[in-house]
């Protein structure tokens, strides 16, 4: 804690958070909305992030449950949900 | 299941206000919202949409029964996966609990668009499903309406959060047209009051909403269900 931008769900991560968080909301209000970006251009800062990440959602058990609205929801839909009767 | 629906308006251009999501949970002021990381976001190979997982921890504030019946977690997670399309000028968040999800499961959608008659504001859209799975027809009715009054609770509680962090990052849009990591301690006291509602689990929607199926046919439906699956 004591930052302004939001923390990360894992402590260990939230340094890389920050550093990730920073890069992004400055790509995306200077190049993604002016339209000047074909990429994302934080991939290392990225990278370092999500590796933290993906390992402590497994180590807090939080994966399963994951996975579940994953498989409901799919990310390649934009999280719409699969019909369901 | 319940179904919600709520409309309403942001004194702020659209562009401003999907920066401005990026940064609603400064959670360090907020109550609920401990944390908000992005799992996974894709750009689009035109470079014009860009779509994003997110996982939003919470602190759970439920009923002494419901807790209860969970079996007292006092963390929750919640699933958001956005999409922001600079060709149709929208921001689409889809979330969905993560934790008791077998229990009850409140599936928002929220979409900002450009207001079609002012250009300096935005249209807001919200839905909200919202189905428990208890057994018994009348507990899920009971944890339904429980939810639908969080709702209201929350209601004008979370569109005033938004609305003070937009006033505060559009002071310095106009400034300089940057929104980098600058919001300063302001920003911070003005959120203080209330960010931390605007989604969630139960607790999060930012205005107000309104039954869209009667008590009767929920419980008629569930009833039916209970009555399938038995035979």
């Amino acid at each position: 804690m004591g930052n302004i931008m939001s923390t990360s769900f894992a402590p260990e991560c939230a340094d890389l958070k920050h550093t990730y968080d920073k890069c992004f909301n400055h790509w995306y209000s200077e190049k993604f909305l002016k339209g000047l970006s074909m990429e994302n251009e934080c991939s290392k800062q990225w990278y370092a992030y999500t590796t933290c990440v993906q390992a402590a959602l497994v180590k807090q058990g939080i994966k399963p449950a994951l996975d579940e609205a994953r498989k409901e929801a799919p990310f390649e839909n934009g999280g719409e949900p699969e019909k369901v009767e | 299941m319940k179904l919600f629906n709520n409309v309403s308006e942001f004194e702020y251009p659209w562009e401003q206000l999907s920066a401005a999501n990026w940064r609603k949970y400064p959670n360090e002021a907020s109550t609920h919202v401990k944390a908000v990381d992005v799992l996974r976001r894709e750009l689009d190979p035109s470079g014009r949409r860009l779509i994003s997982e997110r996982l939003i921890t919470c602190e759970q504030s439920v009923p002494k029964w419901i807790s209860m019946l969970i079996g007292g977690c006092n963390v929750s997670y919640v699933r958001e996966v956005s999409v922001v399309d600079l060709d149709t000028k929208t921001l689409t968040l889809r979330s969905c609990n993560l934790t008791c999800a077998n229990i009850l499961k409140v599936f928002e959608t929220v979409k900002y668009s450009p207001h079609p008659r002012d250009s300096k504001k935005t249209l807001f859209e919200q839905e909200a499903k919202i189905t428990a799975y208890a057994g018994i027809s009348k507990l899920c009715n009971k944890i339904e309406e429980w939810s639908v009054n969080r709702f209201h609770e929350n209601a004008l509680k979370g569109k005033r959060g938004f609305d003070t962090v937009l006033e505060t990052l559009s002071e310095r849009w106009n400034i300089s047209e940057s929104l980098v990591d600058d919001i300063g301690s302001s920003l911070v006291d003005k959120i203080n009051e209330t960010v931390e509602d605007f989604k969630a689990v139960t607790e999060d929607l930012p205005k107000g909403t309104r039954h869209e199926s009667s008590f009767l046919s929920g419980n008629y439906s569930e009833i039916r269900k209970a009555f399938t699956k038995s035979s």
